[in-house]
Parts: structure tokens; C-alpha cells; sequence
């Protein structure tokens, strides 16, 4: 049986303009992400992990190479198609959970929801519901300074899942939550592969990296190591 | 005699700068060569419309279609920097009285006299008053207004106008200190994290206050000083558009030390009060919560 | 949600918005009361004019109606002559003076008008009736004030002054019928009407059968420039002044007040743009994490510019609506100070609210709020995603 790759990224590049030269921070890096595979992307800072990650979602391009999500080119796509594309085809979780402060958790959720034009009851179950999934049933009205470091990350995580992306891009979702609310988070994450979120986490968090199915390792903008801890099962 | 009623059209424009005065005979611009033609002198907008100048011979009529008289234009004159006299678009011909009198066949009679009392020039005030009230006593069929009482009279339209400008400017000085006070909290509001970065290192919430206001002293300064520039430069555009379009050499705006003073220390008032008021706000406020934790 | 998210950046900080609400209203206020102003005078002398039903005026040729003292001769001939036109349908002689009238503390005077009471209109009629009879007499409520007189009264009136003689000329015994608003007026000049020929003949020989003005009425279909121009060409003694020809004379001489009303506008514009522009800029760069994040999510660059632009919307309308009540209240007050020019008549308006004028140029500011919202918002939806994450977790 052929199993096609929700993610396929092939030779991808990127350069910045630096005091006049151009550096690489991604270096011809290839990777292909099954669906259901909960993928850790660990090296030490500067090695071009967050660079990978913004490429993937859509928030950057390639300056060479190409990244296919779902069967979709992705880094040839335009500004308005790759929003659409980061809209709906991905989730994005940031360290710093970047919600919106002036709105409440449950609004926090529907906002990608109401941008992709769902119904307002539809969206406000849904939004209920994901909450609900992550934790938070009884947050939904709060406001995010109202709400822990965990908790807003759970928001953060509900939001990403909103539109039922076909993968869930989390950059360093534990840096900024302490020990027990970081293992609160990777058994959140845990689940969500388990119930078939295939995700990609870059993380300098060991045991995140641990809890993942795969751990790539990656140095000055390539990969230098690739190890499945938690091969999925034949069903995938 | 009382003054006479002010003429109807006259009357309502009067708001505009206008009081009612002799209107002038009429001119027909033909040049030609008379034998001992009388002189009249004429203003400089007759000259520049009917393209007249010292030296020609013209024929003046009181009315339309009348012969009229040969005359020689003598001199051109300026209009003076007389207020009423801005906005009036006739043309002004000067003759000799009894060549006014001639032409418009009023016989010996005059409209007005102007009498100087001997005190006034010694800088006895209440002489002319003692004069007109002299006048008045004794003599029939006049009646005489001390200069101050004329200059009321033609002077309140002015001050009308005064008023009204006066009331423009309190307007404007509301719409000026919302501007500042709006635009003083903003600049304090965009340093947010520096203030509160300050607070965390332990700068006392007096110092940065101080600092808060000193910027917004020195933001005012400068605004105003550049304002007083600028107001200076709008002025001379005023008065070079209007002198130009009323063709007077009447100043119309004015930017006195007095002005410049009042907006310069109105501005630090406000930059002052703005800042301590901005500042207060963010002072009090966690430093925590200042930088976004 | 972006109506949501808009109304929130808006009341996140609600001094400055309210200072900026605030700041807005006073410069929509004074757009408000500069348009009031640029068009007031001119629609309110329309309105006089409009309201004394005559199209053309004819004056002794070269001057403006009661500019001088000058009158034409052969009235009666004059006035067949222009009824005999097809194109007229009514003509109002007028023969403005003085007139004077001894009361106990002196002598009192005021401005006389000899009209045609089937074709006047410098004049309405408050209390008593119009004219009927040479010897009657409609005078202001000033000039009853003054004369201590009531309607019913008898009075003696004088139509001129002899100075070196301190003598009445031109006497006559006249019966109060009628108070009326003299509207080209003040409210506190004292002023009567008599039938032409009661003023013709108070005047002396000087001013037997002339008149200072004559009122036309064209017929409905006639073109008044032509007719004025037909006038012009026919009698050379005449200036027919239509009503379009007396608006631009007024616009002419107030000038002054049309201009003043143009800067001081176009400067009120200018303080709410710069206004909107600084807070809405101060606010996108404030919130750049937030939009770096919304663009992250997937929302699209168009959402972002309309939120924001939103905003600014939001502001000149607040401030334009705040503004509308604020300038009708200024407006009554500038109004006040300009009523008090000397000789002016009670019901003229410096200030005149024209709703289509008035929305127009709330509206324009309005659009000022639009434009400056377009340029943060722009530059917010453009920002390179990435970036701004990285810069903003750094700061």
C-alpha cells in the first residue's frame, strides 16, 4: 500500500538579506510528514527550526524548493491564496499564544471560524465544543489576561483547530508555560494525535520531544537526524 | 439735525465693511484738448481700470448722459488703511468743492465740515467734546460730533467683526488643546514599555514622571515655536491676498509679540497638564502590565 | 468579528478615543458652521428676495436699490410703459426718504418708503390693515417705540427738515393703519410707508414723480436676464438688477466671510485627518503583534483593512454626529455676535443650516476618517508576517 504524505517538503530553501549578503536559514531540506504522525523538530536555537515551521504554514516562502500539504503546492501559492491556505489548510500554535486580547476565549476560537464564513450558531457550538475538548468548558466568556499561561495555550490550541486543518504547526508550545502546565500540554497534544491531528512541534523541550512519534534533528538549516520513536500503527 | 436713517441695501452691508459715502460722478475716459480744463485727482483702481494716467483730459458728468465737464486728471491717489473703506468697489474722484458743487448743482451747499478745536493738538482731550457741545448750543441747522463719537459710530461694524474673530479663536483654541491633550497621551501611551521597563529597574515613579512631562514641555515648545512660524508665515499670505484682492494697504492680520506670547505659554500649559495627566496614568500603572506580562 | 475586534481597539483605551471623539467633533463643529456660513448669507439674502416676489429691480442707472439718494424722473410714464410689457407681470415704484415726526423730547426720524400697496414687498404686515388712503401711514414696531404713537393714532409727519429754518417741510397729517416688519431693515430702525404719491408730494417739487426703485415681476415663462437686458437697452437711465446679478453683488462684498468660511473649513478638515490618522496609526502600531497573528491564522489582508479602516469610520462618525449638535449650538452663538451688526435686518442669518450642505460636508469629513485609516491599515495588512512575530516576541 502507497501511503501519500500530508506533508512533502523537497529541497526547500530560504535566504535573508544580512549586511548586505545573503545567509541561508534553510539549506535544501526535505521532509515528508504522514498523516496522524506527530513530528518533534528539536536543534539549537538559530538552526533554522521556526524558519521550517513558517514555511510549512504558509507564513513564509521558499526561495527554492517546494512544500506540498495536502496535496496542495503551497510555496508557489499567492498572499490571498496562502491565506486562504493558512485559513483552513493549517493550524498555527505560537509560544507566546497570541490571542486576541480585546476578544473572549470562545470569540478567540470563532475569529478563524467567522473569517471562513461559518454560521454564527454553527461556529459558536463549534468553538464550544473544541473549548470543551481542550479543557476549558467553563472559560469560554473569559478574556485572555483572565486566564493562565496553560489555559491560553489551550485557547490557542482550540483556535488552531477551528476549521479542521490537516495539520497543526506548533512552534515551542511549552517555552513559555512551566513544568506541570508543559506536561498538561504535551498530554493535550498527545491526545490529539491519538484522535488523528497529524502535527508538526518545534521545541527545545526535551520531554515534548520525547512524547512525539518522530524527532528530527536539524543543524544549521538541514536535517541531520531522523528517528521514529512510535511508528503509527498499520491503520494510518 | 439727527443722523439720517442708513440706506436700505447699504444698511445690510454695512456687516461687510461698508458705510454709506458720497458716491462719485460719473467718467467717461475721452481724451481730448481742452482750453482751461479744471483738475481733479482720481484713485489708482479708476486709473489701472479705465487706463487713465497724470496728465489726460476727461470729460466728468454728475449723471449719465449729462455734458458734463472737461477735466484734468491731476493726481492718482492710494486708498488709505481705512477699515470701511475695504470692500467698497467704486472708483473716487476728488474735485474742488466748488466744482462739486457746480457740476452736481447743489449750489453753495456742503454735506459735512471738519472743524479742528484749538486743544486737541496741545493733547487737551475734552476739548473736542467742549466744541461739538458749543456748536450745538449756538449755531442753527448743524449738528457737530466730537471725532471719538465718529469713530464709534463707523467703528462698530469692526467690532462686531472683532467679536466675531475673538470667537472663532476660542474655538480654536478648544479644537488646539483636545489636539495636544489627545496627541500628548498618545506619545506618552506609545512608551509604555519603556516606562515600565523603567519601573522595573527601579526608577522612582517621580523621576519618570518628570521625564514624561519634561518631553511633553519641550514637545510644546517646539510645536508652538514652529506654530508662531507658521502663523507668522499664514499672516503675511493673508494680508498679501487681501491687500491684493481689496487693493488697500490695510493689514489684516496681525502677529504681535503679545500673540506669539499667549499661544507659546497657552501651548506649555497644556503640553504641562497633558503630560502630567498621561504620565499620572501610566505611573500608577504595574510595571508588568506595562511591558505585556 | 472585525466590527467586534474594531469597537474593541476603540474602547481598549478610552481617553484617547473620547480626546479623539472629542477633538473630531470640534473640527465636524466648526466645518459645520464654515459651510453654515459660506452659505448662509447668500441663501438668507436669497430669501428676502425670494419673498418680495420680484425678479428685477430698476435702479437710477449706475447705482444699487437705496445705495444713494438718487431717483429717476417721469415714474408715472416709466411705470405704463413697463406694464405694457407682455413679459411683466407686476412693477412696485419705490421712493425712499426721510421722514420726521415731532414728539415731545425732540424731533424723531426715520426712513420713509412711498410704495404701491397692490406691489410692494418691503413690507408685512403684523397688525392693523394696508394701505387704503393717501393720508394713512404702516410704520415699524420701532418706530411706534419711538414716536410713542399707537395704531389709530393721528400723526403729523414731515417729509424733509429745513436746518437754517429748524422747520418742517412737506407736512402731513397721516392715520396709523398698519405695524408691519420692514424686512431689508433692522428691527430698530424706525420706518414707514405711504402711498407713492403721499411721498411724492411730502418731497417737494424736488422729488415730484420719481422714484428711487421699481420692483418687476416677470412672467413665469420669461427669461428675467432677458427682460433686464431689454429694460437696459430701452431706457438708458435705468440698471436692472436681477436677483442672480444682486447674489453675485453680495457675494462680491462678502467675500471676506465666504473666504474665511473656505480656510477655516478646509483647516477643520485637516485637524480631523491628522486627528484619525495619529490615533488609528498610533493604534495599528500598538496592536502589529495582533495583526501579525491574524494574518498568521489566515485572515485575510482585506479584513485586516477594513477593520482598521472601520475604525477610523468609527471616529469621524462618532466625532461627525457629536459635532452636527455641537455646531448648531456654535453656529447660534457666532450668529448672535454677527446679528449685532449695525443696520442689519432682524431676520438675517450669517449662519444657515442647509441639510444637503451640512450632511455633504459631515460627510466629506467622514470620508477624511475613511482616508486616514487607509494608509496604517495598508501598511498593517502588508507587514511581512514573520517578521513581526519574531520582532514582537523579542520585544
Amino acid at each position: 500500500m502507497t501511503v501519500t504524505p500530508v506533508l512533502s517538503a523537497q529541497s526547500i530553501r530560504r535566504a535573508y538579506p544580512l549586511a548586505g549578503r545573503s545567509v541561508e536559514a534553510v539549506r535544501g531540506l526535505s521532509l515528508d510528514v504522514m498523516a496522524g504522525e506527530w513530528v518533534a523538530v528539536v536543534g539549537p536555537s538559530g538552526c533554522g527550526k521556526s524558519t521550517l515551521l513558517n514555511l510549512l504554514g504558509a507564513i513564509d516562502r521558499p526561495t527554492a524548493g517546494r512544500i506540498v500539504i495536502a496535496g496542495r503546492d503551497v510555496s508557489a501559492l499567492g498572499d490571498a491564496e496562502a491565506t486562504r491556505f493558512r485559513l483552513t489548510g493549517v493550524g498555527f500554535v505560537f509560544q507566546r499564544f497570541y490571542l486576541m486580547p480585546t476578544l473572549t476565549a470562545a470569540e478567540n476560537v470563532e475569529l478563524p471560524m467567522a473569517e471562513a464564513r461559518m454560521p454564527r450558531a454553527a461556529r459558536s457550538a463549534r468553538a464550544r465544543e473544541l473549548l470543551a475538548y481542550v479543557g476549558l468548558d467553563g472559560r469560554a466568556e473569559h478574556r485572555p489576561f483572565q486566564l493562565s499561561g496553560g489555559e491560553q495555550q489551550r485557547v490557542a490550541i482550540a483556535r488552531a483547530l477551528a476549521n479542521r486543518p490537516a495539520l497543526l504547526l506548533a512552534d515551542e508550545p511549552t517555552g513559555e508555560l512551566d513544568a506541570r502546565t508543559g506536561a498538561e500540554m504535551i498530554a493535550l497534544l498527545d491526545r490529539l494525535n491519538h484522535d488523528g491531528t497529524t502535527i508538526v512541534t518545534v521545541t527545545h523541550d526535551e520531554e515534548l520531544a520525547q512524547a512525539a512519534r518522530r524527532v528530527v534533528h536539524m543543524r544549521d538549516g538541514v536535517i541531520v537526524d531522523d528517528v521514529v520513536r512510535r511508528p503509527l500503527e498499520a491503520t494510518a | 439735525m439727527p443722523p439720517a436713517p442708513r440706506p436700505l441695501l447699504a444698511g445690510l452691508l454695512a456687516g461687510v465693511l461698508l458705510l454709506p459715502t458720497f458716491r462719485p460722478a460719473s467718467v467717461s475716459a475721452q481724451v481730448s484738448t481742452p482750453a482751461a480744463p479744471r483738475t481733479i485727482a482720481i484713485d489708482e483702481r479708476l486709473a489701472a481700470a479705465a487706463g487713465l494716467a497724470v496728465g489726460d483730459t476727461v470729460r466728468l458728468a454728475a449723471t449719465a448722459g449729462s455734458p458734463g465737464d472737461l477735466v484734468r486728471i491731476a493726481a492718482i491717489t492710494r486708498r488709505g488703511a481705512d477699515p470701511s473703506e475695504v470692500a467698497r468697489n467704486e472708483f473716487k474722484v476728488r474735485l474742488h468743492l466748488d466744482h462739486l458743487q457746480s457740476l452736481t448743482g447743489s449750489g453753495d451747499r456742503v454735506g459735512r465740515f471738519a472743524v479742528r478745536s484749538r486743544g486737541a493738538p496741545s493733547g487737551d482731550a475734552a476739548a473736542p467734546d467742549r466744541v461739538a457741545a458749543a456748536i450745538n448750543q449756538s449755531a442753527f441747522g448743524f449738528r457737530a460730533y466730537p471725532a471719538s463719537a465718529v469713530a464709534v459710530e463707523t467703528s462698530s461694524t469692526f467690532r462686531v467683526v472683532n467679536r466675531f474673530h475673538r470667537a472663532i479663536g476660542v474655538i480654536t483654541i478648544v479644537a488646539s488643546a483636545i489636539f495636544l491633550l489627545c496627541i500628548t497621551l498618545l506619545k506618552v501611551d506609545e512608551r509604555r514599555r519603556d516606562v515600565g521597563a523603567l519601573r522595573l529597574i527601579g526608577c522612582a515613579r517621580a523621576t519618570v514622571l518628570r521625564a514624561i512631562v519634561l518631553e511633553a514641555t519641550l514637545v510644546a515648545l517646539i510645536g508652538s515655536i514652529l506654530g508662531a512660524a507658521l502663523g507668522w508665515a499664514a499672516s503675511a499670505i493673508v494680508n498679501w491676498y487681501y491687500q491684493g484682492v481689496y487693493q488697500t494697504p490695510l493689514r489684516f492680520t496681525l502677529v504681535t509679540p503679545g500673540i506669539v506670547g499667549f499661544a507659546v505659554a497657552l501651548s506649555l500649559v497644556l503640553g504641562v497638564v497633558s503630560g502630567i495627566l498621561a504620565g499620572r496614568r501610566l505611573v500608577r500603572t504595574a510595571p508588568l502590565e506595562l511591558v505585556g506580562r | 468579528m472585525i466590527a467586534r475586534l474594531a469597537i474593541a481597539a476603540l474602547t481598549r483605551r478610552r481617553a484617547r478615543t473620547a480626546l479623539t471623539v472629542a477633538g473630531v467633533a470640534v473640527a465636524a463643529a466648526m466645518l459645520l458652521d464654515m459651510v453654515m456660513l459660506g452659505s448662509g448669507m447668500r441663501e438668507s439674502f436669497r430669501g428676502f428676495i425670494d419673498q418680495q416676489g420680484f425678479q428685477l429691480r430698476l435702479t437710477p442707472r449706475g447705482t444699487m436699490p437705496f445705495d444713494s439718494e438718487a431717483t429717476v424722473g417721469g415714474a408715472t410714464a416709466l411705470v405704463a410703459t413697463l406694464r405694457a410689457d407682455p413679459d411683466i407681470v407686476r412693477v412696485g415704484p419705490v421712493l425712499g426718504g426721510k421722514h420726521f415726526v415731532a414728539v415731545d423730547t425732540g424731533v424723531v426720524a426715520g426712513f420713509l418708503l412711498g410704495i404701491d400697496p397692490a406691489a410692494q414687498g418691503d413690507y408685512r404686515l403684523e397688525a392693523g390693515h394696508d394701505l387704503a388712503a393717501a393720508d394713512e401711514i404702516v410704520v415699524s414696531t420701532a418706530w411706534l417705540a419711538a414716536t410713542g404713537r399707537a395704531l389709530g393714532d393721528t400723526v403729523r409727519v414731515a417729509g424733509g427738515y429745513d436746518p437754517q429754518l429748524r422747520r418742517a417741510t412737506g407736512e402731513r397729517t397721516l392715520r396709523i393703519v398698519g405695524q408691519g416688519r420692514f424686512q431689508m431693515l433692522a428691527a430698530s430702525d424706525r420706518a414707514a410707508a405711504v402711498p407713492l404719491a403721499t411721498a411724492q408730494a411730502m418731497g417737494g417739487a424736488d422729488r415730484a414723480d420719481r422714484v428711487s426703485v421699481l420692483l418687476v415681476e416677470t412672467r413665469g415663462a420669461a427669461d428675467a436676464e432677458a427682460v433686464a437686458a431689454r429694460i437696459e437697452a430701452s431706457e438708458a437711465r435705468l440698471t436692472a438688477l436681477s436677483t442672480e446679478a444682486a447674489l453675485k453683488f453680495v457675494d462680491e462684498r462678502l467675500g471676506y466671510f465666504r473666504q474665511l468660511a473656505f480656510i477655516l473649513a478646509s483647516v477643520s478638515l485637516a485637524v480631523g485627518f491628522l486627528l484619525v490618522t495619529t490615533l488609528v496609526t498610533v493604534s495599528v502600531n500598538e496592536r502589529i503583534g495582533e495583526i501579525a497573528v491574524m494574518r498568521a491564522i489566515g485572515v485575510a489582508r482585506a479584513r485586516i483593512v477594513s477593520q482598521i479602516v472601520l475604525e477610523g469610520v468609527a471616529l469621524s462618525l462618532a466625532g461627525a454626529t457629536l459635532g452636527l449638535g455641537l455646531g448648531l449650538v456654535t453656529a447660534r452663538w457666532l450668529n448672535g455676535i454677527l446679528a449685532t451688526f449695525p443696520g442689519l435686518p432682524a431676520a438675517f442669518d450669517f449662519f444657515r443650516f442647509e441639510p444637503g450642505a451640512a450632511f455633504r460636508a459631515l460627510g466629506l469629513l467622514v470620508c477624511c476618517g475613511i482616508a486616514a485609516g487607509v494608509w496604517p491599515a495598508w501598511r498593517a495588512a502588508t507587514l511581512p508576517i514573520a517578521t513581526t512575530l519574531r520582532e514582537e516576541a523579542v520585544a
